[in-house]
């Protein structure tokens, strides 16, 4: 269903090498989005490691639409639409619980974890046609699962989660064998952010962080050789961001298909490893944490898992994997998103090894970090631009016509290409023209 | 060790000012070797061994973060806040090994690009006496909002 009065040409809008700046800044094209993306599509909802015991829920958003992830009496992942089935009161008011019902405290009606209605005070004026068993919880008619990753989808048709996903399951898989289990465990709090500009601005982009996080370069500089510039305006790449992400890196950018992009910087960690594993190695944890990765993969795998560890994709629409992190985007208007950062554990490893998994983050991603909000506010530079209307076209053409097209449908470029944009753009013009 | 009311505010206050001066070397300086800067994230009483914060910088980190205030360039302070705090409801308490801990609530004015925000909470101090003054081995900020979507907490708070 469309609220959008008259039609889109989204092919008009979405070129090869250019995009049409309404895509960031007309309200009716953001409708349009919540209609067809985010109220229709496989939205990432919650990690099955927040909800471990029957009758843990956590209230949650697919789209604007309010919902309660929880897990039911029998240990099965429930999703409900947060909506009492008599008036509409949203039931459940707790971020975060452990509940074997929900009362919903307008009259009185009383859910059980399983979404049945169980309680209906004053019955008696109801008359036969009114039937509990047919008044439970809305349930989100689709949900699905990947190794612990809970997916919802608000229409009861589409192509199934396996094939939206295809492959960007290989980035999930690498993401959580960092762990001896091959699972991560979401248990150490949120770092809420918030800025004003699309949510189509955030992540994937392997151009920006020598300039966009000067900040971070210099930090790293100033780490790397002891050097701090004279003038605040001087830019000397440092040694390990120029490999990460310079014009030679031997990193890559990758356009997966269907809206999953990735920066792929697993070239370079797989180069320092030896490094990477002599400091780990170094401590007790550490020493701990390899043996145990050995044990359960084999020496040359248990390398190979923790140098791919961050995967560093964009699961589409609104999930990423960065860092150690768990990233939800969560549109609130056109020009307003909120970006919810989870940081992982590791299942069974030293607890010393996940400390440090959430220092290392915090450096980085977070509010007061020293990376995210310089990217906050490139993306409000950005919207501000937007507003600059008289030619309305964003260039994306960096790599185009120099990446190379595997037979598996996947594109490669190099990390500075704009390879993950197209890939996003192809897949949304797609998806909004109804294709 | 014998602290004085007076002598314990007009050092929070002398704090406040360097931050909404952004004074940062001078701020930097107020701080022990072995100093905490905390900043819980989602709840007040979060184990920053197993939770994650908005800030849990040693000495090391503040140094850094310092160094990314003044000696380069961060953009989400280009332009800089302009920032007004106040200090209020101190409340003295226990001293511990030469550390006295101190509590006071706040309320800053923020300012920048045309938005105004204000951030509110309360503050948990472990202080050293030192050469007549004192030298900050804690600093805990417990903001009303740290639960709360926060766009940009590059200013000192």
């Amino acid at each position: 269903m469309t609220t959008v009065k008259g039609h889109i040409d989204y092919d008009a809008l979405v070129l090869e090498d250019r995009v049409h700046g309404s895509i960031y800044t007309d309200p009716n094209i953001f409708e349009d989005e919540m209609d067809k993306i985010f109220h229709n599509w496989w939205l990432y909802v919650g990690h099955e490691s927040e909800i471990p015991k029957s009758g843990d829920y956590r209230l949650t958003w697919i789209g604007r639409q309010s919902v309660i992830m929880s897990r039911d009496e029998d240990g099965n992942v429930q999703l409900f639409m947060n909506r009492c089935r008599h008036r509409a009161n949203a039931v459940c008011q707790d971020e975060k619980g452990n509940a074997n019902f929900f009362r919903c405290w307008f009259h009185g009606w009383t859910y059980s974890n399983k979404g049945d209605l169980i309680g209906v005070p004053y019955a008696g004026r109801y008359d036969d046609s009114f039937k509990k068993e047919d008044m439970g919880l809305t349930k989100v008619p689709r949900v699905g699962t990947y190794r612990g990753f809970i997916f919802g989808s608000l229409s009861a048709t589409g192509i199934s989660l396996d094939d939206h996903l295809g492959h960007s399951k290989a980035t999930i898989d690498a993401f959580i064998e960092a762990s001896p289990k091959g699972q991560v465990v979401v248990r150490a709090g949120v770092h809420k952010g918030t800025y004003k500009g699309n949510w189509k601005f955030v992540g994937m982009d392997g151009y920006h962080p020598a300039f966009a996080h000067k900040a971070v370069n210099d930090l790293m500089q100033r780490k790397e050789t002891g050097f701090e510039a004279k003038d605040r305006d001087t830019l000397v790449p440092s040694r390990s961001l120029e490999e990460a992400f310079g014009e030679h890196s031997l990193n890559k950018a990758w356009d997966l298909g269907g809206g999953h992009v990735r920066l792929d910087i697993w070239p370079m960690k797989r180069q320092v490893m030896d490094g990477v594993l002599e400091r780990l190695t170094s401590t007790e944890a550490g020493r701990s944490y390899l043996e145990s990765m050995e044990q359960a993969y084999g020496k040359e795998m248990a390398r190979e898992h923790i140098a791919t560890q961050d995967p560093h994709v964009g699961i589409w629409p609104n999930l990423q994997l960065i860092g150690v992190q768990i990233r939800v985007i969560r549109p609130l208007s056109v020009d307003e998103t909120e970006v919810f950062m989870y940081p992982t554990a590791l299942e069974d490893v030293p607890e010393e090894i996940n400390e440090v998994r959430l220092r290392e983050h915090e450096w980085f991603y977070g509010p007061a970090s020293f990376g995210s909000p310089d990217d906050y506010e490139m993306f409000e530079r950005n919207q501000m631009g937007l507003s600059a209307q008289v030619n309305p076209w964003l260039l994306v053409s960096r790599g185009l016509g120099r990446e190379d097209k595997h037979p598996n449908g996947t594109i490669s470029g190099s990390v500075t290409d704009e390879t993950p944009q197209r890939g996003q753009f192809i897949h949304w013009k797609k998806v909004m023209s109804g294709g | 060790m014998a602290v004085e009311r007076g002598e314990i505010e007009n050092f929070l206050y002398h704090e406040a000012r360097l931050m909404d001066e952004h004074a940062y070397a001078d701020w930097l300086a107020l701080f022990t070797d072995d100093a905490r800067y905390w900043v819980p994230s989602n709840d007040d009483d979060a184990d920053p061994s197993t939770h994650v914060a908005i800030i849990y910088d040693d000495r090391n980190r503040m140094g850094e973060r310092v160094f990314r205030l003044s000696g380069t360039i961060a953009h989400s302070q280009e332009p800089r806040s302009r920032t007004s705090r106040m200090i209020s409801n101190v409340e003295i308490g226990d001293e511990e090994n030469g550390e006295v801990t101190v509590y006071a609530n706040f309320n800053l004015t923020q300012l920048r690009r045309g938005r105004q925000e204000t951030f509110a909470g309360r503050t948990v101090h472990k202080l050293r006496q030192e050469n007549g003054s004192f030298k900050i081995a804690l600093r805990k900020v417990l903001l009303v909002n740290n639960d709360e979507p926060i766009n940009n907490l590059s200013f000192l708070v």
